[in-house]
């Protein structure tokens, strides 16, 4: 029996993403389609026709009806859906891997550090502004206060969008 | 999924979708443990390709079947990729043996319905 090389079955797995309704069957899919394409790969078969033979099963439909019977056997039930926010039940049979969720995910977050990030630049400005106007700077006068607010507001938002950024590289790792 | 299918092949899959979880159960009680290709191969060749299973009739029946606690699973790494084994658990196995021998009672009771006209006509 053939084996698929691993930029085969990464051609599966990208045609996958695209067309399933639930990440957590893109594995078991995977598996699935590539045993097939291996079956009509061993029958003789090259394996672009190989591959579009197994794909044809993977159509809309199929697709869609696959979608249904999750949403009618296994929904979120009980405990489980008092706990789910709305991006969970929106995206209960979608594919969280693609990205949209991750984005909504992430959305308060960065709404947050984008309005810390605008304040701190504009009491910055001001700052930077008043010491040109006036010739003289002070860190113990007002307006070195409002300059070193800014600056930890800055160093804040880098701060954790590092701490952000560290943590979705180990999260794709994984 | 069923609108290409020939009209047998339609039939049959009607009468599928009742039995879908049985037949699963059965082949996993005679195995130790099989994956979702591997299922609907066994299915395909036990019924010499008249039966074709397919994934999206496949997969929601084991994940149920997973939910309600009558399958275990193990995740296996195969040539680069994750294969999902499916095994009974104990009360799998009471369920398995339960389905079996109801649906057996429920072909005798089919066979002695279809067949009591003919058996009247003849005497």
């Amino acid at each position: 029996m053939e084996t698929l090389n691993p930029q085969q079955v990464a051609r599966l797995h990208d045609h996958l993403i695209r067309t399933c309704p639930n990440a957590a069957l893109i594995d078991e899919l995977l598996d699935h389609l590539a045993c097939e394409v291996e079956h009509y790969m061993w029958i003789g078969l090259p394996f672009e026709s190989a591959m579009d033979k197994a794909l044809l099963e993977v159509n809309a439909g199929v697709v869609r009806e696959l979608r249904q019977t999750y949403q009618r056997e296994l929904g979120l039930r009980g405990s489980r859906l008092e706990k789910a926010s709305k991006d969970d039940i929106v995206f209960e049979f979608r594919n969280k891997a693609y990205g949209a969720y991750a984005l909504r995910q992430a959305y308060p977050q960065n709404l947050r550090n984008a309005t810390i990030m605008t304040l701190s630049l504009c009491m910055l400005l001001m700052a930077v502004m008043h010491m040109v106007g006036h010739g003289t700077f002070s860190y113990f006068s007002s307006w070195g206060a409002v300059w070193l607010t800014g600056l930890a507001g800055i160093t804040f938002v880098g701060f954790n969008w590092h701490l952000h950024q560290e943590g979705t590289q180990t999260l794709n790792l994984h | 999924m069923y609108q290409f299918l020939y009209p047998m092949e339609q039939t049959n899959s009607e009468f599928l979708r009742g039995t879908l979880k049985t037949i699963v159960l059965n082949l996993l009680a005679n195995r130790e443990r099989m994956y979702g290709y591997e299922i609907t191969q066994a299915v395909k060749e036990r019924t010499q390709g008249q039966l074709l299973l397919t994934f999206g009739a496949l997969y929601p029946i084991l994940h149920k079947l997973e939910q309600e606690g009558l399958l275990m699973t193990e995740s296996v790494e195969v040539d680069g990729r994750t294969r999902k084994y499916y095994a009974l658990t104990p009360s799998g196995t009471e369920t398995a043996q339960q389905k079996v021998s109801e649906f057996e009672r429920f072909v005798e009771m089919m066979r002695s319905l279809l067949q009591s006209p003919t058996l009247a006509l003849t005497k």
